[in-house]
C-alpha cells in the first residue's frame, strides 16, 4: 500500500518556480495497479519519481509500506567499465540477502539473452542490450509495486514479446504504477487511473473513466 | 522488511565492492599503478633531493625515512579528501536505488583509500627497511593510532568537501588547487623545524602538520620535531569536521540525490 498526502512539488529554476504538483493525494491499494495519464509536463515522470524515492517532495509526504522497484528499464545506473555480470551483482547486492545473488544472476543472464556480452564490459552495449539487461534486472526481484515510466517498449521485437509476457505476469502477483501515452498498454495492464492536470490529481477507480476524461480535456 | 542497518551493511558491501572493481579494472594495469604510483613519487622526491644536494639534517631522524613517512601520511589525508570530491557526482546513476545515500559512496572510498595507502606504507617501510635505513616504527602501536588519526582527518575534510564541491562546483577546483600549498606547508617535503618561528606559529594552525609530525615522532625515537605538536588538536579538527560533513549530507541529502 502506498499513501500520498498532500505532496507538493516544484523545481528551481532561473525563471521563477511553479509547483509541478499541488496538492497530490490519494492511496494506493495493495493489488491495484494504476495508470498515470496527462499531457506531457503534468508531472506523471514527477509523480512516479517521488513515489520511487529518487526525489524528495517540497512538502506532503508519501508513505511506503511495500518493496517499491526503481523505474523499470532504468539503464543510467550501470557502470560501463564494469560487465553486465558485475552490474547485476551490485543491484542484487544492495537490494537482497547474500544467499538470493546467484539466483539473480541466472535469472538476468537467461532473461537478457545477450550471450556472452554479459561477461564484457557495459560500455561497449547497444544500447538494445543495455535495455534487455535493464529489463531483466527489474523483473528479476519480488517487489509488490513496479513502477513504470515508458519502458514496456524496448528491443526488437521477440524481446518484447517476451517482455510483455514476462511483464504480464509479474504484474498479476504484484502492481504497478505506470506512465504510459499507449491506452492499448495502459488499458491492458491497470485498473485504476490517476489523472494529472494543473498540478492536481484525480483519482478513478476505472481507467476507462481516467482516459475519457483525459480525452474531454483535450478537445476542450 | 529489512531493518535499516541491514540495508545499510548491504549497501556498503556492494559500493565498496563496486568501487574496489573500477579502482583496479578502470584501465590496463589500473592494479599496478594504483601501488606503484605514490612509490614512484616518493622515489622520484628523494633522487631530487639528493640530487640537488640539499640535505638538511633532520635531528633525531634518517632522511630518507623521514621523507617516505611524512609523504605517505600526507597522501593519505589527500586521497581522501580528493577521491570524496568527485564521489558524488561519479555515483549519481546509483541513486536511482532509493537505498543508496549519497553519503555512502564517499564513506566507502574512503574506507578503500585507507587500506590502499596502508598497503603503500607497509610496503615502502618493507622495501626502505631492506635498504638499510632505519625506518622500523619505534612504538608501533602509537604509529598506528596517528595513521587512523590522519585518515579520520582525511574523512572529515573529505565528507565536507564531498557536499561543499557537489553543491557549487568551484570549490573543487579551489580545494584541487589548494592541495599544492598544502602539500609544502605540512612539512611532507620541507623540514618545518628550520623555519623560523615567525612562519611556524602560523604553520602549526594547521592539523597536518600536527598529525604528519606526530607519526614522525612515534616512528622515530629521539626525533626532534616543532614546540607545540599535540595529537589532540588534531583530533578536535577530526571531530569537528566529521560532525561537520554528516551534518552537511544530512542537511542537503535530498539536493544531492535529486541533481
Amino acid at each position: 500500500m502506498i499513501e500520498v498526502h498532500n505532496v507538493y512539488k516544484r523545481y528551481h529554476n532561473h525563471h521563477g518556480s511553479d509547483w509541478v504538483l499541488k496538492g497530490i493525494n490519494f492511496t494506493l491499494p495493495k493489488g491495484v495497479s494504476v495508470g498515470l495519464l496527462g499531457r506531457n509536463g503534468a508531472g506523471k515522470s514527477t509523480l512516479l519519481r517521488l513515489i520511487g524515492g529518487m526525489d524528495y517532495p517540497d512538502r506532503g509526504e508519501i508513505v511506503r509500506k511495500c518493496r517499491v522497484s526503481w523505474p523499470i528499464g532504468l539503464t543510467g545506473a550501470f557502470q560501463g567499465s564494469m560487465t553486465g555480470r558485475q552490474n547485476v551483482k551490485f543491484v542484487a547486492r544492495v537490494h537482497g540477502n547474500e544467499s538470493s545473488i546467484d539466483e539473480v544472476m541466472r535469472f538476468v543472464e537467461d532473461f537478457a539473452e545477450i550471450g556472452k556480452a554479459f561477461d564484457e564490459p557495459v560500455k561497449t552495449y547497444s544500447s538494445g542490450m543495455r535495455s534487455r539487461l535493464a529489463f531483466g534486472l527489474s523483473l528479476a526481484f519480488d517487489f509488490d509495486v513496479y513502477l513504470s515510466d515508458e519502458a514496456t517498449a524496448v528491443g526488437d521485437k521477440a524481446f518484447k514479446e517476451k517482455a510483455k509476457k514476462a511483464f504480464k505476469d509479474r504484474v498479476s502477483r504484484a502492481s504497478l504504477i505506470m506512465v504510459s501515452h499507449s491506452e492499448g498498454i495502459l488499458k491492458d495492464l491497470c485498473q485504476a487511473g490517476l489523472w494529472l492536470d494543473k498540478g492536481e490529481a484525480v483519482w478513478f477507480d476505472d481507467i476507462n473513466d481516467a482516459l475519457n476524461a483525459y480525452h474531454e480535456s483535450i478537445e476542450k | 522488511m529489512r531493518t535499516h542497518w541491514e540495508v545499510t551493511r548491504s549497501v556498503w558491501h556492494a559500493t565498496f565492492m563496486r568501487e574496489a572493481l573500477a579502482r583496479t579494472t578502470g584501465d590496463r594495469f589500473a592494479w599496478f599503478w594504483m601501488l606503484a604510483e605514490p612509490i614512484a613519487f616518493v622515489v622520484i622526491m628523494v633522487l631530487v633531493r639528493e640530487l640537488l644536494g640539499r640535505l638538511r639534517l633532520i635531528v633525531g631522524a634518517e632522511w630518507i625515512p623521514w621523507l617516505v613517512v611524512g609523504l605517505v601520511a600526507f597522501f593519505l589525508f589527500r586521497e581522501g579528501v580528493l577521491r570524496s570530491l568527485g564521489a558524488v557526482e561519479a555515483n549519481r546513476g546509483l541513486f536511482a536505488y532509493r537505498q543508496v545515500k549519497p553519503v555512502d559512496p564517499v564513506l566507502v572510498r574512503n574506507v578503500l583509500e585507507g587500506l590502499l595507502k596502508t598497503l603503500v606504507l607497509f610496503i615502502l617501510i618493507a622495501g626502505v627497511a631492506l635498504l638499510g635505513y632505519d625506518i622500523l616504527p619505534s612504538d608501533p602501536l602509537g604509529a598506528m593510532f596517528v595513521w587512523i588519526s590522519i585518515w579520520l582527518l582525511g574523512l572529515g575534510a573529505g565528507l565536507v568537501v564531498s557536499v561543499v564541491g557537489a553543491l557549487v562546483p568551484e570549490v573543487g577546483r579551489l580545494v584541487r588547487m589548494l592541495m599544492l600549498p598544502m602539500f609544502l606547508l605540512s612539512g611532507a617535503i620541507i623540514p618545518l623545524q628550520t623555519l623560523p618561528y615567525q612562519i611556524r606559529q602560523y604553520l602549526i594552525y594547521n592539523p597536518v602538520v600536527h598529525g604528519l609530525e606526530s607519526l614522525r615522532l612515534s616512528f622515530f625515537e629521539g626525533y626532534k620535531s616543532l614546540p607545540g605538536i599535540d595529537l589532540t588538536y588534531l583530533w578536535l579538527w577530526s571531530l569537528s569536521m566529521i560532525a561537520l560533513g554528516l551534518a552537511l549530507h544530512l542537511r542537503f541529502d535530498m539536493r544531492l540525490k535529486a541533481q
